[in-house]
């Protein structure tokens, strides 16, 4: 390993002596070990929330409701205010010279601009 | 960069007394480590860890934290990418998180095992099974005698209460990096009834950033990494007051705006610009194209007068073979010409002929064409000798010979004819012209107009013929998104041609086929064709002809005259032309997206997160309250503390402050301060919490963890005042 990389000490060392048990013992080399951690979703479901009392607080019932304001409708390339939408594209628009953008934009374009928003198309 | 590693190793972690806490504050975008009772972190990195592989020996390394990118150059970090161990503000990738504990207890100094408490920080409601992986993890890797787990927002609003920035009743509103959190607190314990979290942060506010800067400037795409973007985040973004009327001097290019707007200027070095040549310059280019096509046309001379004196050679060899030929015996002649290659005299003698003839031409001497049209004509009845001879006085040999010369004859005729039509319609047209000139020299305004008038009804009449061609491009007014799509209609050579094909297919094998009878009916299958265009191409329109001699007779005589393009065939100039690269091309220009991006977090439903933005959050927060006290509330809001990394952005409180004072009661007493240190002061909290002598009352032991179980450990809460 190159000098200037050790000096740095980059690289975490293998062995660490206020270890009780090294990265290396638990996870050994070569086996193969699956996916062993769940992701958030699962985590949540695991915890059954659902078997105690509602007015107790947790990870899931503390989220946020919608909002009751009615939504603010911002044109997805420029950011002005947007009152229309182009019902071929879905995108929202300020005035024509945005309009005359978003129709020549690639598809690949227009769906990058919906994936910014959540509502690309997702094929799954 | 606002916030820089702090990663130099310590060197007393000895010396300190094993009952000194550690506070952890482990947070999703930087880890930072300290002793309890000091005013600052010790050791601080950002959150991740990277697993490249080092290029010269192949192994594996781990990286954790940023550093600086060139010393990274030595590892492959293309597999992959920098990795957290939270998803969302849960951890849940204990690997990765061992990576950071290691690391950061390394830089600590730690040698033997960690025999300190140690106080970390964790999500509000944590799930219980990422709670009992890390006390497991703390507890059984690293030997740690005890742990205490407790939430940063409370940390941070006590920190902040105690230096008297708000009161003990309050609310603290917490935009951290993957979530914003808004907890109340009465009497000075946080009161997680009441909490409210929405899914939106610092994370998202800078991959806004960045997705909508590569999508604006697709080909800058490599500047735009991660690091980057949060500086420029970090720098340039700002909350603003109104949205919709800031938005609006955007719009409107008003001063104002173009005051807000920032430019990166990445580096760009201009072209050379090529400076005229000086007059010297010119005179020695000049020099040298003189000198080089001199000396061509000298090699061309030579060429030439070693060609003709060839030729003259030649010629001269012949001449005398021919006069030597008539001195010669007619018995002998074959013999004397068998050492010349000739047969004939003849043949001799047109060899001579054809030589004269390229020496002729070698030196340029003009041929005489009337003397050649004599001799033609003296010819002809030699040449076609055999035409006006009837067939039967006549050998085999003698026949191909004249079926020869008849198709000889003929095509020599139709070419005078040709020639004869072509010189007549010469003259027709200089009739014509004359004519119209005498008509212009008449009344030139009348005949002006007149033209003008025939200009316009052609061309719209060609106009029209094109848009039949093409049908359906222009007619459905969007000619934007070109290309034929699904839903796009045919043209009407392609509609004819479908028409057909249906027909063909369906009408055949209905009583008698007679399909072939006649010639025309293979002309079908011409139509059929694929790339069967109705109209010639080859030969243009008379129309189109007429247009073009028009419009360039109006090109000489009215100089007002503009020549309309084809407006129906090219594509409105959308296009980019080919142009040389500018400094503004190498600009990045910051300007609505300076407050487009943090405004996120008031309107998450930008980026298609359904939940409340920051402001209405109090309001649900103060709503969720089991209490309903109006005196209460009116202390809560007249107590708001906002802290977490994303409470930097300049203008949030005026904001939040207008945002808030529209959803309470009228009147209300509403008060908002930032945190003394929104990044730093949940470590501070922390650190102070653990110092306090009551704090081993609140920590469990590995004892306790094992023999109190799960249940117990989800119930665990720290309290805040004892």
């Amino acid at each position: 390993m190159e000098a200037e990389v050790v000096e740095a000490e980059l690289v975490l060392p293998s062995y660490l002596s206020f270890k009780r048990v090294q990265m290396y013992e638990k996870y050994p080399k070569g086996q193969a070990r699956g996916r062993h951690w769940k992701h958030l979703k699962q985590i949540i479901q695991a915890e059954n929330y659902q078997n105690y009392p509602p007015d107790e607080p947790n990870y899931v019932n503390i989220e946020s409701p919608p909002s009751m304001h009615p939504c603010k409708r911002i044109c997805d390339i420029t950011g002005y205010e947007a009152p229309y939408h182009d019902p071929r594209t879905n995108l929202r628009y300020a005035n024509t010279e945005v309009f005359k953008i978003i129709r020549s934009l690639p598809n690949e374009y227009v769906q990058r601009y919906l994936a910014l928003r959540n509502a690309a198309i997702v094929l799954k | 960069m606002p916030f820089i590693s702090n990663i130099q190793r310590q060197s007393d972690f000895n010396l300190i007394d094993s009952n000194t806490p550690i506070v952890i504050d482990n947070g999703a975008s930087y880890f930072r480590i300290g002793w309890a009772g000091e005013s600052e972190p010790r050791v601080i990195f950002r959150n991740i860890v990277q697993r490249p592989r080092h290029k010269v020996t192949g192994e594996t390394v781990t990286i954790v934290g940023d550093h600086d990118p060139a010393l990274l150059k030595y590892f492959d970090c293309t597999r992959s990418g920098p990795r957290s161990a939270f998803d969302s503000n849960v951890v849940y990738q204990f690997e990765t998180m061992e990576y950071i504990l290691d690391f950061g207890f390394d830089r600590m100094g730690a040698t033997t095992e960690i025999d300190h408490p140690v106080l970390i920080t964790e999500c509000v409601c944590n799930p219980v099974q990422s709670r009992c992986k890390m006390a497991e993890l703390l507890f059984e890797t690293y030997g740690v005698p005890s742990i205490a787990f407790g939430v940063d927002v409370a940390f941070s609003y006590k920190y902040n209460q105690q230096q008297g920035v708000c009161a003990k009743d309050g609310l603290a509103l917490c935009p951290g990096f993957n979530t914003t959190h808004v907890i109340p607190f009465v009497d000075g314990e946080p009161v997680y009834e009441g909490c409210c979290r929405t899914n939106i942060g610092g994370f998202h506010v800078t991959n806004q950033l960045k997705q909508l800067l590569s999508l604006k400037y697709p080909y800058h795409l490599a500047r735009f990494t991660w690091e980057k973007v949060e500086d420029l985040k970090m720098e340039h973004c700002y909350i603003a007051q109104d949205y919709a009327s800031e938005v609006r001097l955007f719009q409107n290019g008003a001063m104002e705006a173009e005051g807000k707007t920032r430019y990166w200027q990445l580096p760009w070095v201009p072209p050379p610009t090529d400076e005229p040549p000086s007059e010297e310059e010119i005179a020695r280019k000049a020099a040298i194209k003189e000198k080089q096509g001199q000396r061509l046309r000298e090699m061309a001379e030579a060429k030439r007068s070693s060609k003709i004196n060839e030729l003259e050679n030649e010629l001269h060899g012949l001449e005398f073979l021919l006069h030597q030929l008539e001195q010669v015996e007619e018995s002998e002649v074959p013999p004397f010409l068998a050492e010349t290659g000739y047969v004939t005299k003849q043949e001799i003698e047109s060899a001579r002929n054809k030589v004269m003839q390229s020496l002729r031409k070698a030196k340029g001497e003009p041929k005489n064409e009337q003397a050649e049209t004599e001799k033609d004509d003296l010819a002809t009845s030699e040449k076609y000798s055999l035409i006006n001879i009837p067939d039967d006085m006549l050998s085999e040999e003698q026949l191909n010979e004249k079926k020869k010369q008849l198709s000889l004859k003929s095509m020599a005729e139709g070419r005078q004819r040709l020639k004869q039509k072509r010189y007549e319609e010469e003259l027709e047209r200089e009739r014509k012209q004359q004519l119209e000139e005498e008509k212009r020299l008449e009344n030139p305004e009348l005949y002006l107009e007149q033209l003008h008038a025939r200009y316009k009804d052609l061309s719209e009449r060609v106009d029209q013929q094109k848009r039949l061609k093409t049908n359906g491009g222009s007619s459905n007014g969007n000619n934007l998104s070109s290309g034929i799509g699904r839903g796009e209609r045919l043209n009407a050579a392609q509609r004819e041609r479908m028409r057909l094909l249906t027909t063909a297919a369906f009408d055949r094998g209905k009583g008698e086929d007679t399909f072939g009878a006649r010639d025309e009916d293979w002309q079908l299958y011409k139509l059929m064709s694929k790339d069967y265009s109705n109209d010639d191409d080859e030969e243009p329109d008379e129309d189109e002809v007429e247009l073009a001699r028009i419009s360039s007779r109006l090109q000489d005589l009215d100089p007002t005259f503009i020549p309309k393009l084809d407006a129906g065939t090219t594509q409105p100039a959308e296009v980019p032309r080919f142009r040389p690269l500018t400094k503004e091309d190498f600009q990045i220009v910051l300007g609505v997206e300076r407050f487009r991006c943090p405004e996120i977090l008031f309107n998450p439903n930008w980026i298609g997160v359904d939940q409340v933005g920051l402001d209405e959050m109090a309001g649900v927060s103060i709503r969720r309250l089991p209490y309903k006290d109006e005196s209460l509330e009116e202390r809560l809001t007249s107590s708001i503390l906002v802290t977490g990394g994303s409470s930097l952005f300049p203008g949030i409180v005026e904001r939040l402050e207008a945002g808030i004072r529209m959803i309470r009661p009228c009147g209300s007493p509403i008060n908002i301060v930032r945190a003394l240190d929104p990044v730093m002061d949940a470590w501070r909290g922390a650190a102070t919490f653990a110092s306090d002598p009551q704090f081993h009352m609140q920590t469990f032991s590995r004892l306790d963890y094992y023999e109190k179980g799960e249940d117990w450990l989800r119930k665990y809460q720290l309290r805040h005042t004892l």
